[in-house]
């Protein structure tokens, strides 16, 4: 165990490396398009409703592993030739945007109508509304499920051993096809992922605390 | 609070539907300035949707509103919809208080109250946290400005809400329900406030079923029924002479409703 931990240790590195860039990333950028795209949805003008509607649908009804075929082996086809990381990072960021721009739009409709009127009436601009108002609401009930969609993004990153980014399952697999070894490459896998979403939750109950310190009771 | 000079409303032939249903029936009302109207009637009679006419929180489908002459909602009388940044600026001049209080529950007191200040006036946040101090203290909270609305009660709320609206140096004040949403304890310490706006001139339209309020402080009283206004007067005439038959049956079952014998 300790050789092959010795002679793989730097490969692994390597893919928990490439495996948080590609999250942090996909999730951040994800999470961004997802926030445009509900804004699109909810102030924008009506003939964008439509087209909305059915990306995410699209997006919600086809498997992960799907798109990222479609875009890095399909996106020559118009054009769009991207190395596997970024393919994996832009399948992540298009993944997890349809499923955030869900959360948000519930996130927003749960903001009380009259907190947003108060604002209108004192006469807000929409975007201060939204910043000031709209979104330190929403997140009270919003950010539970958008930590959790982060915490399966995670291990959607794995997929992205099928298109060749060597992130950790790429590296473990090279690894048992190499050594024949199961056990210890999967354990690995396992703790990893384990620390990992056990680093985001906290952080994820760090970030609830800081947006519901307003509820609990320090009188 | 430098006291401006209050604004007078007026609404001419005012309509508003929702759907087929006509919410405002040609409404004509002058609000005149420095003076406190009371909009009562039975609930669906189309007092709040008046009021939020007033500062276009809902449009109206035909008709004027003007504050002082000046239209609010439409370009011109029948014509486009005013521009966002125009109603936002005619919108500084009106301020209003709700039946939910509506404050912002992210906020401190004084953060609900210096908001406005800071993102509509445009003060830096020294100028503005001293002023929305100032409100604070005129509606009695000047202790509470670091507790979140929900460490208020409804009373406290209520206040900071009003607190919120003064502090912007509004020229004319909405009420809607004020105190419908309060314990009937707490009722006392949010009309006390809005009397003493009153007596220092400021224009009030007040929507309540505080046929108390209305009787005491009110220089008009507007009775509406069915999206129209059935009758108006000082508050002697309508609660003391009340002509119209809408008006006197309306009356008559709040005194039974409120009434001390049992």
């Amino acid at each position: 165990m300790t050789e092959i931990i010795q002679r793989y240790g730097p490969d692994l590195l390597t893919g928990f490396g490439y495996t948080i860039l590609s999250w942090a990333l996909g999730t951040l950028l994800g999470l961004v398009l997802g926030f445009m795209i509900e804004i699109a949805r909810r102030f924008g003008p009506a003939f964008l409703r439509y087209p909305i509607r059915a990306y995410v649908e699209f997006v919600r009804g086809t498997p992960f592993l799907v798109q990222l075929f479609v875009l890095y082996y399909g996106g020559p086809l118009i054009g769009l030739r991207l190395d596997a990381l970024p393919a994996g990072i832009l399948g992540l960021t298009i993944y997890g945007s349809a499923y955030f721009t869900e959360i948000l739009r519930a996130g927003f409709d749960a903001v009380p109508v009259g907190q947003v009127e108060a604002a209108r009436a004192i006469g807000f601009r929409n975007t201060t509304i939204i910043t000031r108002i709209m979104v330190p609401v929403m997140m009270v009930s919003a950010l539970p499920a958008l930590v959790n969609f982060a915490i399966i993004l995670t291990k959607e990153t794995v997929i992205l051993s099928m298109i060749t980014v060597p992130e950790i399952m790429f590296q473990t697999q090279t690894m048992m096809s190499e050594t024949f070894a199961f056990v210890a490459p999967i354990l690995i896998l396992a703790l990893f992922f384990w620390g990992f979403v056990e680093l985001i939750s906290r952080f994820g109950r760090r970030l609830e605390r800081r947006f519901t310190h307003y509820l609990l009771d320090r009188s | 609070m430098t006291s401006q000079t209050a604004a007078s409303a007026h609404l001419r032939n005012v309509n508003k539907f929702y759907g087929p249903f006509q919410a405002l029936k040609d409404v004509s009302l002058d609000i005149p300035p420095g003076k406190v109207t009371c909009l009562i009637g039975p609930s669906g009679s189309g007092k709040s949707t008046l009021l939020r006419c007033i500062n276009v929180l809902e449009l109206y489908d035909s008709g004027e509103v003007r504050i002082d002459d000046q239209l609010i909602g439409y370009d011109s009388p029948g014509g486009k919809v005013m521009a966002a940044n125009r109603l936002r600026e005619m919108r500084r001049e009106i301020g209003m208080v709700f039946q939910q209080f509506n404050l912002w529950p992210h906020m401190t007191a004084l953060q609900n109250v210096a908001e406005g200040l800071e993102r509509v006036r445009g003060l830096k946040r020294p100028e503005a946290q001293a002023r929305a101090r100032e409100a604070l203290a005129k509606v009695g909270l000047a202790d509470k400005e670091d507790n979140h609305p929900s460490h208020l009660s409804g009373g406290q709320q209520q206040r900071v809400a009003i607190a919120r609206a003064i502090a912007m140096e509004p020229r004319i004040m909405l009420f809607d329900e004020p105190t419908s949403a309060l314990d009937p304890e707490l009722v006392g310490e949010v009309l006390g406030v809005m009397k003493q706006l009153a007596a220092e001139g400021m224009t009030m339209v007040v929507v309540t079923h505080e046929m108390g309020f209305a009787a005491h402080v009110a220089d008009r009283v507007v009775f509406m029924e069915r999206g129209e206004i059935v009758a108006t007067g000082s508050p002697r005439d309508v609660f003391n002479n009340p002509t119209d038959p809408r008006l006197a049956s309306f009356l008559q079952g709040y005194r039974e409703r409120n009434s001390l014998d049992f």
